[in-house]
């Protein structure tokens, strides 16, 4: 295989492996990669498979693009659970809050479910108490439960769990965004 | 952080700035490091870049702070220079009896 060949099936990789991103930032990747190789080539006199080997694979760049990138736009997005996704894969502290996000967000949608089914289905969804008073459930139940316990009975219930639920989602879209941001100034310190 | 300081003085291209660390701190990086890294920093507004038709034949794409670069590069200098003095205060008795017993 000739030098050139080597050089565009390089870069025809990379542009395969960074297939998420849009067009523009693809072919800006694969252009500043280009000019690196061709500048690193000539400046070291050194070959090209010497080259692409201090660039390492295609692929493993390309994935560093793509982990950076989505974790930056996570950050500022309001639906920033793909992003911790990406950042469950490179250890223990985004594995946590995946899944904190993941229980913040079903608990919250979960609550405002509730809240607009509330007018549906009245005798399943709500606040229970057992025999002596105390919370027993929240939410919907399928059968609701029988005696001793009761439902709390009111609309009360709708503005409650809407207002819980919004915040919830609101704390957890807040605090997802905050730990990308922490984990990215971690990975800035070098 | 080195990514940053390396521009302080002015743009360099990607390269420039591998070679910068290299001379300037010891950092020796995999080459692949750097560009995603540049790459995250521009996406963030910490640095900008253009592309500027050089000698050797192709375009470079050169890199240059931004104002909000500067200030975090600022902040993130002063935390480091704090926490490094403090680990070598921490580490000065260790340095002192290495001189002695030498």
């Amino acid at each position: 295989m000739t030098a050139e060949m080597q050089f565009d099936n390089y870069l025809t990789n990379l542009r395969l492996h960074l297939g998420p991103l849009t067009i523009t930032e693809r072919e800006e990747i694969v252009r500043e990669i280009g000019a690196h190789i061709r500048d690193s080539a000539e400046q070291s006199h050194a070959s090209l498979e010497t080259v692409l080997a201090r660039l390492g694979p295609a692929d493993t760049l390309a994935a560093q693009y793509r982990d950076g990138l989505l974790i930056t736009k996570a950050s500022r997005s309001f639906s920033p659970l793909r992003g911790t996704l990406r950042m469950a894969t490179q250890g223990f502290f985004g594995v946590l809050v995946f899944f904190v996000g993941l229980m913040g967000y079903a608990f919250g949608g979960g609550m405002v479910i509730t809240a607009l089914l509330k007018p549906i289905l009245p005798a399943n969804t709500g606040v229970w108490l057992d025999g002596n008073g105390h919370l027993q459930s929240v939410g919907m139940l399928f059968p609701p439960p029988g005696a001793p316990a009761h439902l709390v009975q009111g609309l009360w219930y709708i503005p409650a769990a809407l207002i819980v639920g919004s915040f919830t989602l609101l704390f957890t879209t807040w605090a997802i965004r905050n730990s990308l941001r922490i984990s990215q100034r971690w990975r800035s310190k070098l | 952080m080195a990514a940053l300081a390396s521009l302080w003085n002015g743009r360099l291209y990607g390269l420039e700035i591998i070679r910068f660390l290299e001379t300037h701190s010891q950092l020796a990086l995999a080459e692949g490091t750097i560009y995603p890294i540049l790459n995250r920093l521009k996406v963030e507004g910490q640095l900008t870049s253009e592309w500027v038709e050089a000698e050797a034949g192709h375009p470079r794409k050169y890199y240059a702070l931004t104002d909000a670069g500067r200030q975090r590069l600022h902040q993130m200098a002063r935390a480091w220079v704090s926490f490094s003095s403090g680990l070598t205060n921490l580490l000065e008795p260790v340095m002192n009896h290495q001189e002695i017993s030498q």
